[in-house]
């Protein structure tokens, strides 16, 4: 993964913005979501590092995450954010697909 | 095993919860058993893949862990001389809300397949983690119903059982095995869970001040207390002597 550059950032969330997507989301070990399908308005990210993100769907929905660090764009289209601490461990993760991901 | 390894091939069946478990917890003995021509079939319920350490820079992501996880998994048990790897693939995190019925089958299953002299798991409520425990509760009660010849044991943390007393047991209910011999094989298979281990530094210290941090024993609770175990060092003695 890469350091979050917040215009690539969000020229990555306009492919997935007006459509509907599969979430992932987690932070630390207490609560995880995974394959929530939901219609994606809008997604944002705000701050200078580490990096806050908000996503609006289903015209009431609300997800955000905060202390994003990395971010990529993976092979199989789908868009990963994470925030590492400074030992390597996530803890928090943001991520957006157009197919499920594994379940 | 000494004496009684004689004729035919020991065999141990040990039932995790993730990779690693048998690394971390109880390396030092199954590549004590192993070296001496025991056959292991390790089941990891779980690829760990939603384990928060992703190496120390991190070089894993969510979707990337399972296969990670599996590779260093495999080298840890080239390491160990563990020669059969079954996942069960119940996603980590979630074993104790999978079907337990099913679970105990699955179990059941293998159990029948490969007749194991040691049948390893968790402690039902000692195990420290849920999946540890739901893996434990499922793999006892299958042994229960399989009406196994063999005995079954809880692999215990550290040396937490020098004082069996404080968890409700004596130290009639506790097997202690010298891994002396054998923890540079646990070193290598800590440093094969590399993404997992990258974080703590004594790992990847110079071998012998790495070595030195590991303890000399590791320690089992028998599960099946019906028969009252006679010798407290070698997991098969203890069945066979029964």
């Amino acid at each position: 993964m890469d350091h979050i550059d917040k215009q690539k950032l969000q020229a990555a969330f306009a492919l997935f913005q007006a459509q509907d997507v599969y979430l992932h989301s987690e932070a630390t070990s207490f609560v995880f979501v995974r394959n929530f399908k939901v219609r994606l308005e809008e997604a944002m990210i705000a701050g200078d590092g580490p990096y806050r993100a908000a996503l609006r769907f289903d015209q009431a929905g609300w997800i955000r995450a905060e202390g994003l660090t990395h971010y990529e764009l993976a092979a199989d289209g789908k868009l990963l954010l994470a925030g590492y601490d400074e030992r390597g461990r996530m803890n928090v993760a943001l991520q957006l697909g157009k197919e499920p991901f594994p379940e | 095993m000494s004496r009684t390894t004689e004729g035919a091939k020991r065999t141990i069946l040990a039932v995790f919860a993730h990779p690693d478990d048998e690394s971390f917890i109880c390396g030092g003995t199954l590549a004590k058993y192993a070296s001496l021509g025991a056959e292991i079939t390790l089941v990891s319920a779980t690829r760990g893949e939603m384990g928060r350490r992703m190496g120390n820079p991190p070089y894993v992501n969510r979707e990337t862990m399972p296969d990670i996880r599996e590779k260093e998994l495999r080298k840890a048990c080239e390491e160990l001389g563990i020669q059969e790897l079954i996942f069960f693939d119940i996603r980590d995190k979630m074993v104790e809300f999978y079907d337990s019925e099913r679970l105990i089958e699955r179990i059941g299953e293998l159990m029948e397949a490969k007749q194991p002299d040691v049948v390893l798991t968790f402690h039902e409520t000692l195990g420290g983690h849920p999946d540890h425990c739901a893996i434990g509760k499922a793999t006892s009660e299958a042994f229960r119903r399989a009406q196994q010849k063999g005995s079954l044991f809880y692999i215990t943390f550290g040396d937490a059982m020098e004082a069996p007393e404080l968890f409700g047991y004596t130290k009639q209910d506790v097997v202690r095995i010298d891994v002396r011999g054998h923890l540079k094989a646990k070193l290598a298979a800590f440093r094969a869970h590399r993404c997992q281990t990258e974080i703590d530094e004594w790992v990847w210290l110079p071998d012998r001040e790495a070595l030195a941090k590991l303890g000399g024993h590791e320690y089992f609770l028998a599960g099946n207390r019906s028969v009252e175990p006679l010798v407290f060092n070698d997991l098969f003695q203890a069945r066979l002597d029964r």
